[in-house]
């Protein structure tokens, strides 16, 4: 009996020692489960250089612990059962503490699993409400639909009509985006006269818009996040259609003379400083950082930032510790955005926009309410 | 006039789907291939258009080299895939699995090749607004509106009066035959392919330039598309192209009277009726190919 319990002493001893020396060594693995392929991978391309930016500065930087971070790259296909799939090879195969999401469908799919196998889900775009609670593994960078919606309804109310019509993408965030417009416009007072839903991916409006057009409300409430462009040529068909508002998605709305004096929300969300801008713009070969470009790259930095701190305290960089450590640090400062965590969501200030004669006219700002 | 108006648009998309639909069904009806790689010479022959329009060629150049590429393409699957799938004795279920792993590959090239983004052609004339009896269509609209049914009825010209439309109805009607007596079917398929992909161009191309282009999409053409061709009478390339605009007028006009979250639903409903009605399809064709 002797003999075993010799043997098994030695055998933990050793374990532990090589424990302590991995820990010691360890290398942070941040996983991206992005839409590559599919209708929505415009988005996830941009996502994905955001994310890629991120590791690559960090890494020329020295990385983690004096190692290298490694980007663990999956395809969602912007598909929930595909990303379930891809966020358990993330977890089995690459044993991944934290891997950033995008869309709410998503997100809102692998949270139980998130919360299964303790791993830290970084949310830097995906705004559906339920993403407040879906999981205590789900950290939020971006203020959540209701917030946005809150900030836009009131100054729609009070400046531009009391009465409104609703097109709203049905998915996950424009039905959430619907709901808590007419929620927030009606608690006020509002009057919704008209709602109608368009599909991801559609580029024939014309039906949809027509029938809103018909329905002659003071002002349009539009909540999509793909095709605006399309959306904008076919308005522009329809004489009289009233004015639009939209939220941070609507941005691609800008610059056509059918969306002249619309009004949209955003998440201020700003450049980062030049250099970084400037190298961006020379890896890509793009004319800017795009929305998602900058909301990847920063919510990557706030992992790589907490795994920094967890480092220098010589702990484990595991799922749970840096999620704790993201809310401990709680406020992170960027040129791209300040992002305080009072809760797992962000919040930040909104801007009401207006498009003025080729500018976005900042018209209020505003820090929503948490609510 | 708000009703007139969706029914104009309906019967413009039922135009476009309609000319997929008389494609698809031309070439089903003939090898008995569900060919469901047609979805993806429809995406890329518009991306085709697109790029030749961006290098600065007229717009009826970049279309005719549109049709073109996408009747070389359609050939080349056919020599390259099906014509080998069907020396090796494989059924329509593996030939259809085939044409899905076709469609997968051709959507990814153009993903690759071209940006997964949503695409809009830079043609300035291509929003413009021409007013018909007080109805607004863009150009797009009204070129798809008059070539279409012009399209209809040069195909069913040529399949009824031309050598080579008689020998394809031959060789539809009864392939072992055609085979033995020297109309070498396997010819044929490869002429009905291309005429096929052809085809399908011009809806691609003109939808493209009305509305905006993206990958992934096409999918949802083809089924409306098949779904119009079962309804119409398979065989019948008047019935694919009358279904086609009766349903996607349904589509249209029903967004005033139900939320448009159901108006896909009700195609679909109108279908399974229709098709309990009359299971032979609006046109009845002799049609005894293996599904």
């Amino acid at each position: 009996m002797l003999k075993p319990r010799i043997g098994g002493l030695i055998a933990a001893a050793l374990i532990s020692a090589y424990a302590s020396t991995a820990l010691a060594q360890e290398t942070l693995k941040v996983g991206a489960l992005l839409p590559l392929t599919g209708p929505a991978a415009p988005i996830g391309l941009e996502q994905q250089q955001g994310v890629q930016f991120a590791v690559d500065l960090a890494n020329a930087q020295g990385g983690v612990n004096g190692k290298p971070i490694e980007l663990v790259l999956d395809d969602s296909q912007g598909k929930p059962d595909q990303a379930v799939l891809a966020f358990n090879r993330m977890a089995d195969l690459d044993q991944v503490p934290a891997l950033i999401t995008a869309f709410s469908s998503i997100s809102l799919a692998i949270a139980p699993l998130a919360t299964r196998r303790e791993i830290l889900v970084m949310n830097p775009a995906a705004q559906t409400d339920k993403l407040a609670d879906a999981s205590e593994f789900l950290i939020n960078t971006i203020p959540l639909v209701n917030a946005e919606s809150q900030v836009m309804t009131k100054y729609a109310f009070e400046h531009i009509g009391k009465t409104a019509s609703l097109l709203y993408e049905n998915a996950a965030a424009g039905i959430a985006g619907r709901d808590d417009f007419r929620n927030h416009f009606e608690a006020l007072g509002g009057k919704v006269i008209a709602e109608e839903p368009v599909e991801f991916g559609q580029t024939n409006y014309r039906a949809a818009l027509l029938k809103i057009n018909a329905s002659k409300p003071d002002f349009v409430y539009i909540a999509i996040t793909q095709s605006h462009e399309t959306m904008a040529d076919q308005v522009g068909q329809i004489e009289g259609f009233p004015v639009a508002v939209g939220n941070t998605f609507s941005r691609p709305f800008f610059g056509y003379p059918s969306t002249e004096g619309w009004y949209q929300s955003a998440i201020q969300s700003n450049n980062p400083e030049t250099r970084t801008l400037e190298a961006f713009k020379a890896k890509y070969g793009t004319k800017g950082m795009g929305f998602f470009a900058r909301e990847y790259f920063n919510a990557t930095n706030i992992v790589i930032e907490a795994a920094k701190a967890l480092s220098a305290e010589g702990k484990e960089l595991s799922g749970v510790n840096l999620r704790d450590t993201v809310l401990k640090i709680k406020t992170f400062k960027s040129p791209i955005a300040e992002i305080t965590f009072h809760t797992s969501t962000a919040l930040r200030p909104v801007e009401i926009q207006q498009y003025v004669k080729g500018t976005r006219k900042v018209i209020e700002v505003a820090t929503p309410v948490a609510q | 006039m708000l009703y007139i108006q969706l029914l104009v648009d309906g019967l413009v998309t039922g135009c476009a789907v309609g000319l997929v639909a008389l494609s698809f069904s031309y070439f089903y009806a003939t090898t008995g291939i569900f060919h469901v790689a047609h979805a993806g010479i429809y995406t890329l022959s518009g991306y085709i258009a697109l790029h030749f329009v961006k290098l600065g060629l007229p717009f009826v150049a970049a279309l005719a080299i549109a049709i073109a590429v996408a009747a070389g393409v359609g050939a080349f699957i056919q020599v390259t895939l099906y014509a080998r799938l069907e020396k090796r004795g494989a059924s329509p279920l593996v030939k259809m699995i085939a044409s899905i792993g076709v469609l997968t590959v051709l959507q990814n090239i153009v993903a690759l090749t071209f940006t997964p983004n949503i695409l809009q052609f830079d043609l300035p004339w291509r929003i413009s607004l021409v007013h018909v009896f007080g109805i607004g269509l863009s150009i797009p609209q009204l070129i798809l509106l008059i070539v279409s049914p012009l399209i209809l009825f040069a195909m069913l010209a040529f399949s009824r009066w031309t050598p080579l439309g008689k020998r394809i109805r031959a060789v539809a009607s009864n392939p072992e035959l055609a085979e033995t007596t020297q109309l070498h079917p396997e010819r044929i398929f490869i002429y009905v392919i291309a005429i096929a992909s052809g085809l399908v161009a011009v809806p691609a191309v003109l939808v493209g330039v009305d509305q905006a282009m993206q990958p992934y999409t096409s999918l949802l053409v083809l089924l409306t598309a098949i779904i119009a061709m079962i309804a119409g009478g398979i065989g019948s390339m008047g019935g694919a192209f009358v279904m086609s605009i009766l349903l996607a007028v349904i589509q249209s006009v029903s967004v005033m009277l139900v939320s448009g979250r159901w108006s896909i639903a009700l195609v679909f409903a109108v279908f399974i009726v229709f098709i309990l009605w009359r299971p032979e399809g609006l046109f009845r064709r002799n049609f005894n190919r293996q599904i």
